[in-house]
């Protein structure tokens, strides 16, 4: 078994109040849930103020490049698929620079937690829009607004693919920590968007904004459902249904690979044993 | 939005809103970028500046569309230009080639920080110089500036349109941390008075018009879009139509236009500073911020009749080989002591230049703190 201590690590250096501390707790609250020991997972992390939760949970870290945290994260899945893989980044991060990576990982199913702190701006260059700060979201470089929709990363999920897609707020602690435990035992690409406040850069959606606004799926809500699920994505902005909207199963990327059956291309040994070199052989000669 | 807006006279500024300020006085009325350390000041200022000007700003969702969105401006007819810094002038490259085949011109910042890769987001580093020549691929001529000094960041930005404009390429403007974050005392001109050069537009009726037609200056004119004339552009070897050829001598010939137009500028682009080199025995090349160290370090020496002087660097590429080899042909020179925060970026490049004519030495720093005047003064007390 693990305890909370044994993930702690470097002490974070957000703003007093951010999200993250929250989304921080809930994340090391469900790994001790599992009973993972922290040299059981690898937390692979891009860049941003999100991001930076890496340094503070104690595993395996790979700390790559802004918007490269899924690349990465199939590379070590391919080379040992046994491993468990966490993705942790911000809004800016997997949606802006990261789009396009969001995007074609999810169609994969790479068999990762992807964990979004979303706080609609960016909060490491001090406060410019994010893919899903609102279209009249104003800021030093936005300073008519941001003129273009708000990125919706559920629906961009579940249209790309994703096997599990949830959604959650670090105000509501206990449904937060649930749905990473959940997202962490499911195989395949499991995406959580987690509205985490930004104190500092956003003046709008606030701790008390996205309270008021986060409401949990009721329990007739069919997660096996896609239509329904897409249909919970797209909220209005005064009702934010939280928790699993839709969650199936799907062959992750590599089942239908024959290198990937059997034990991992790290554990396997080459040997040219005469049966295996023959046929190489008749190829050239 | 008012109309044209300029606050001029005395100002205290930062090196990154000098360049933001020189590119609206140069005719910049577009920029794409994204937020990076230690460049973004510079999309800040232009974010509020460029609309009173009449100009546009966004925030790209990348590098890549950052650098694209301004080849495509320019096309249009507008100067345009970015700001980044290492890991984003990286993502820049491949974009910054098609500028150079397809002849585009604009202006790249890139503020240098520690790297690679995400390095030191936050403190200085001079390693973009080959980056800057050669970070893309293929061979191509490439025109890159380098200041020092917060006014001189106002002029060198002027200067990077003028010549992005007037030989149609991409021309990056490097700075680093020290000289974009610090602040000084420095003249604003009127508006007016700054000689500003503009794209050769073609004379010749649009059935006629042959985009990539060097003429006399192996700079071919250059239409906008939608201006009545028809052409292609491409990233493929091409022909004086502008369509894609795989002729092996149209190759060549145009890819040897190519490097002639920037060599045959040599004298336009090149620019430098002699700093007390008339007698100099001791010369300490330098460029960016490590330059106000070695001016520092001169100007005691000086006081203690040592016979030191600087060459300092504000075109990095393409080399100013001759400017170099001549210094170390004077009978007077003993040494070139080449100061740079990197490995040797600009040393090798200036043992090429003396080829052996006097003795080059190297002192660097890879710790992410300026080269001190007391550590240039060591080295040649040493030396």
């Amino acid at each position: 078994m693990s305890c909370l201590d044994d993930f702690a690590q470097y002490p974070p250096e957000w703003c007093p109040g951010c999200g993250n501390f929250d989304l921080l707790d809930c994340l090391k609250q469900a790994l001790c849930d599992l009973g993972l020991q922290p040299h059981e997972i690898i937390n692979v992390i891009g860049i941003g103020q999100a991001s930076k939760l890496g340094f503070s949970l104690k595993c395996n870290m790979f700390d790559g490049l802004h918007g490269r945290a899924l690349p990465v994260v199939l590379g070590i899945k391919m080379a040992n698929p046994a491993v468990k893989v966490i993705a942790t980044s911000g809004d800016g991060c997997f949606y802006a620079e990261g789009g396009n990576h969001f995007i074609h990982n999810l169609r994969r199913n790479l068999d990762v937690a992807i964990l979004a702190s979303d706080n609609r701006v960016y909060g490491l260059t001090k406060g410019q829009a994010s893919p899903t700060s609102a279209s009249d979201f104003k800021t030093k470089v936005h300073i008519e607004g941001v003129g273009a929709l708000p990125l919706n990363p559920a629906a961009l999920a579940l249209v790309s693919g994703a096997t599990f897609v949830a959604r959650t707020f670090t105000g509501a602690k206990a449904e937060a920590t649930e749905l990473i435990k959940k997202a962490l035992l499911h195989r395949g690409a499991a995406v959580i968007d987690i509205m985490s406040p930004c104190v500092s850069f956003n003046k709008v959606n606030t701790f008390a904004w996205f309270r008021q606004r986060a409401k949990p799926i009721g329990p007739d809500h069919d997660v096996t459902d896609l239509h329904a699920a897409l249909k919970l994505a797209f909220h209005d902005d005064e009702h934010i249904p939280t928790g699993v909207l839709y969650q199936t199963r799907r062959p992750v990327f590599g089942d239908h690979l024959t290198v990937m059956q059997g034990e991992s291309i790290v554990q396997r040994t080459l040997r040219f044993t005469p049966d295996r070199v023959r046929p190489l052989f008749k190829d050239f000669y | 939005m008012a109309g044209p807006k300029f606050k001029t006279g005395l100002r205290l500024m930062s090196g990154n809103e000098a360049v933001a300020e020189g590119a609206l006085y140069a005719g910049c009325r577009f920029f794409a970028g994204y937020p990076i350390t230690p460049s973004t000041e510079i999309a800040e200022v232009l974010a509020m500046r460029l609309p009173q000007v009449g100009g546009f700003f966004l925030q790209m969702e990348d590098e890549i569309a950052s650098m694209a969105a301004v080849l495509g401006a320019s096309l249009a007819g507008a100067k345009a230009m970015t700001a980044t810094s290492g890991p984003g002038f990286s993502l820049k490259q491949e974009n910054i080639g098609y500028g150079c085949i397809a002849e585009i011109p604009c202006v790249i910042v890139d503020v240098q920080r520690g790297g690679p890769s995400t390095g030191m987001p936050t403190k200085p580093m001079q390693s973009d110089i080959m980056q800057a020549r050669w970070g893309t691929h293929g061979d191509h001529p490439i025109i890159a500036l380098y200041p020092d000094s917060v006014e001189e960041a106002f002029w060198e930005t002027i200067r990077a349109f003028n010549l992005a404009e007037r030989f149609r390429t991409p021309v990056i403007l490097l700075s680093d941390e020290v000289v974009g974050h610090m602040r000084e005392r420095m003249f604003l001109p009127k508006p007016g008075t700054v000689s500003i050069y503009n794209r050769r537009k073609p004379r010749r009726e649009p059935d006629k018009y042959m985009p990539y037609e060097g003429g006399a200056q192996d700079v071919p004119t250059m239409a906008a879009f939608g201006t009545g004339y028809r052409f292609h552009v491409t990233g493929l070897f091409h022909d004086r139509t502008g369509f894609p050829t795989n002729d092996p001598a149209i190759i060549e010939s145009e890819l040897r236009r190519l490097h002639r137009k920037v060599d045959r500028g040599y004298n336009e682009i090149m620019k430098w500073e002699e700093f007390f080199l008339d007698d100099a025995e001791e010369v300490i090349v330098a460029y960016g911020c490590t330059a106000r160290s070695a001016r520092a370090a001169v100007k005691r020496l000086r006081l203690r009749d040592r016979k030191v002087g600087m060459f300092r660097l504000k075109t990095i590429w393409p080399f100013p080989d001759r400017a170099i080899r001549q210094i170390a042909r004077r009978a007077h020179t003993k040494l070139l002591l080449v100061a740079e925060m990197n490995t040797g970026q600009v040393l090798g490049e200036v043992e090429r230049a003396v080829a052996g004519k006097c003795a080059v030495e190297g002192l660097q720093r890879l710790d992410t703190e300026m080269i001190t005047p007391r550590q240039l003064m060591r080295a040649l007390r040493e030396g």
